[in-house]
């Protein structure tokens, strides 16, 4: 669906299920130059079992149109705005790697719009490599290639895909080469306040964690878990794509996370 | 470049869409001899259906080794995604099926295979899909045949059997100006010797029944996805960016991106038409392509020689190799296939038509059937077989003449080759002496 916010056509997706307030909501963020299709073996499967999802492109991203944000601060004030813009109460809010800076920013600044974070191979902050910056500088397509090779696991790098036929590594160039990765990439790299928002937010939270990670190693992630005082999953085998390179394992930990959260507030 | 691994592309050949199964550790893609797979419960099987996970139902939509061989083709070609079909020519049919409906229409060149003219003229116009049919590099003719309701230009990289060059980056610069996909059947090429994502096709489809297999024992097909037309800007293609009434709705551009065509095609068309690729083929195909590039190379160089001394030989009339100096597809050849392009060639004979039959059937090593790309060295004469349904205007405009002899080059010792050969040549001198 598409909705205004700041004055621009923002486009999020929702499962393939129109959007309903009345239902739990879980909102997906995705990581830098990426966009809602990170999610989409986790979003349909919440859209068709009792939630409504939102699944939105950041600004300048994919099917949203406007400028890109330049600050992780401003990405968590954007996501507040983008949940007022849906109607939507509170939020289950699941962020892949600096979606889930994003997340944490939205966190602090808007914590009543939350019910529960989710990390997806991430950590407290993503120090972002200087050749990289510059790579994305000049060419987001040069970029994705050096982002994708070190972010996705060797099993996708033996061209291994959750859906029969398909390349995600071929995929999330397509998508990342178009979208404004430089952006991104700055944006994370300059953000230093996850240690303080962690110690300031209280919301059930979990970290998912890939022990191939290259991008965003799992050390980085446990030790900012427990700052956090976040439950951690670690998936074998995988790499910083987790969404993508391990659906089913990401999506079972959403679950279990979200529907737990979910039938003890039934039960209250 | 368009990658979809980074492993190069002699190492994707051999090990890409795989890894060794944990229960039995099988080194070789298993073959998937199975037409369903059990579901864990209810709610799993629901989800598969409705795309809230991937994975396998039926092998008519997806099988496991299939989905390995599409992947490896995928990655081979630079592509987001590949399907694969029964044949090559289901593979075109699902192509163009996808793309048009009825009252749309679309360009091809002229010089194509001859059974995919007929599908274009005479099949897909009972669907109400008419077909303009165009001198592919005749940059004003593409421009003056593109219509409102045009939704695909269709060509081959390397025609067949006239052997002319594409002009991809001319011809889909053009295409995309109007928002229009180019389609590309590569199956003279192989992504060995040229990738047309790379030079601006947006959709690539191979016979892998020839030189990708090698072996020709299998029949199959692939459609590959380049993944990076954008089919909400073009405007042409509600299709894609509609709600799919079948499907609750879905709009495959939002939902799939830069893998929306091979999606749509899969949940249509593998589901509609059920031309799916058989496991057994899928296991074999993979085979050949574990070699294929080692095979072009020699098939390339066995090419070359032969047409070198072709050349030399008084009873050759003529002879036709897109890289042939003497052609005006030479410079272009060498720009869109610096490894070489291709192996086939033709050339006419002494004696014309009969002449051409005299040579054909005296061979001894090189075989006269319906098939390119095998390992074994093929010869054919398309006027009197592959395209014979064709008129004479038809013909002369696919670039075919009469004592046409098209050769498919082998990897065989290519003195044995010519040994072969200037047995024929014997052959047609005393029919061309006694006329």
């Amino acid at each position: 669906m598409y909705l205004d916010v700041r004055g621009n056509k923002t486009y999020a997706a929702t499962g393939g299920k129109e959007f309903d307030n009345s239902l739990p909501t879980v909102m997906f963020v995705h990581g830098s130059g990426l966009d809602h299709r990170s999610w989409a073996l986790q979003t349909r499967w919440f859209a068709y079992n009792g939630y409504s999802v939102l699944a939105p492109d950041l600004p300048g991203h994919s099917l949203s149109d406007g400028k890109p944000l330049e600050s992780i601060e401003d990405m968590g004030a954007w996501l507040a705005e983008f949940i007022r813009a849906a109607g939507a109460d509170s939020v289950h809010a699941v962020g892949h790697s600096q979606g889930f800076l994003d997340v944490l920013e939205l966190a602090r600044q808007a914590p009543e719009l939350l019910k529960s974070i989710t990390g997806v191979g991430t950590a407290g902050a993503i120090p972002v490599n200087p050749a990289l910056i510059d790579a994305a500088a000049n060419s987001a397509g040069a970029a994705a290639e050096m982002l994708l090779m070190w972010g996705f696991g060797p099993d996708a790098q033996f061209g291994i895909s959750a859906v029969p036929g398909m390349q995600p590594i071929a995929i999330g160039r397509q998508i990342m080469a178009r979208n404004p990765l430089y952006e991104d990439l700055v944006a994370c790299n300059n953000y230093r306040e996850g240690s303080a928002v962690a110690k300031s937010i209280d919301l059930p939270s979990q970290l998912v964690l890939a022990r191939k990670d290259l991008l965003t190693p799992f050390k980085a992630g446990m030790a900012f878990a427990e700052e956090l005082n976040a439950s951690v999953t670690i998936i074998e085998r995988y790499g910083h794509m987790l969404p993508i390179e391990a659906p089913r394992q990401t999506l079972q930990k959403l679950r279990e996370l979200i529907g737990g959260l979910e039938h003890s507030s039934e039960r209250k | 470049m368009s990658r979809s691994s980074y492993l190069k592309p002699d190492t994707v050949a051999l090990h890409t869409g795989y890894v060794p199964e944990s229960d039995h550790g099988s080194r070789a893609v298993p073959v998937y001899q199975t037409t369903s797979y059990v579901f864990e419960s209810v709610s799993d099987g629901s989800s598969l259906f409705n795309v809230e996970q991937g994975g396998h139902i039926y092998s008519r939509i997806t099988n496991p080794t299939v989905a390995v061989l599409e992947q490896r083709i995928a990655a081979l070609e630079g592509g987001s995604g590949a399907i694969c079909t029964a044949s090559g020519m289901s593979a075109l049919f699902t192509a163009f099926i996808t793309l048009c409906s009825a009252g749309d229409h679309l360009i091809s060149a002229t010089q194509i295979y001859g059974s995919t003219a007929t599908l274009l003229k005479h099949t897909i116009k009972r669907l109400g899909i008419e077909c303009s049919f165009i001198p592919i590099n005749d940059e004003q003719a593409l421009r003056d045949a593109i219509q409102p309701n045009t939704k695909m230009v269709f060509c081959e990289s390397i025609g067949n059997p006239g052997l002319e060059i594409a002009n991809i980056p001319a011809i889909s610069a053009i295409a995309h100006e109007a928002g229009i996909p180019l389609v590309v059947d590569a199956t003279f090429a192989t992504p060995t010797l040229c990738r047309p994502i790379d030079h601006g096709a947006d959709i690539v489809v191979h016979s892998v029944t020839k030189w990708m297999g090698g072996h020709g024992v299998a029949i199959g097909g692939a459609i590959v996805d380049g993944g990076r037309f954008d089919w909400a800007q073009s405007g042409r293609f509600p299709e894609l960016t509609e709600p799919y009434a079948p499907f609750h709705g879905i709009r495959f551009w939002e939902e799939f991106g830069p893998s929306a065509l091979a999606m749509k095609m899969r949940a249509e068309s593998m589901r509609d038409v059920g031309a799916a690729m058989s496991p057994h083929n899928a296991f074999l195909i993979l085979q050949g392509l574990e070699t294929l590039s080692l095979r072009m190379k020699q098939h390339v160089a066995n090419a070359a020689q032969l047409l070198a001394w072709l050349q030399q030989q008084e009873s050759v009339t003529w002879t036709n190799y897109p890289d042939m100096e003497s052609n005006p597809s030479h410079a272009l050849a060498a720009t869109l296939f610096p490894q070489g392009a291709g192996s086939m060639l033709c050339f006419g004979v002494v004696g014309g038509r009969a002449g051409g039959a005299a040579f054909i059937d005296s061979l001894q090593l090189a075989s006269n059937l319906a098939n390119v790309g095998d390992a074994r060295t093929l010869v054919l004469h398309p006027a009197s077989t592959t395209h014979s349904r064709l008129t004479v205007d038809d013909m002369q405009a696919a670039g075919i003449s009469e004592d046409m002899i098209r050769v498919s080059v082998g990897i065989e010792d290519i003195a044995d080759i010519k040994a072969d050969f200037k047995r024929g040549f014997k052959a047609a001198q005393r029919v061309a002496g006694a006329a």
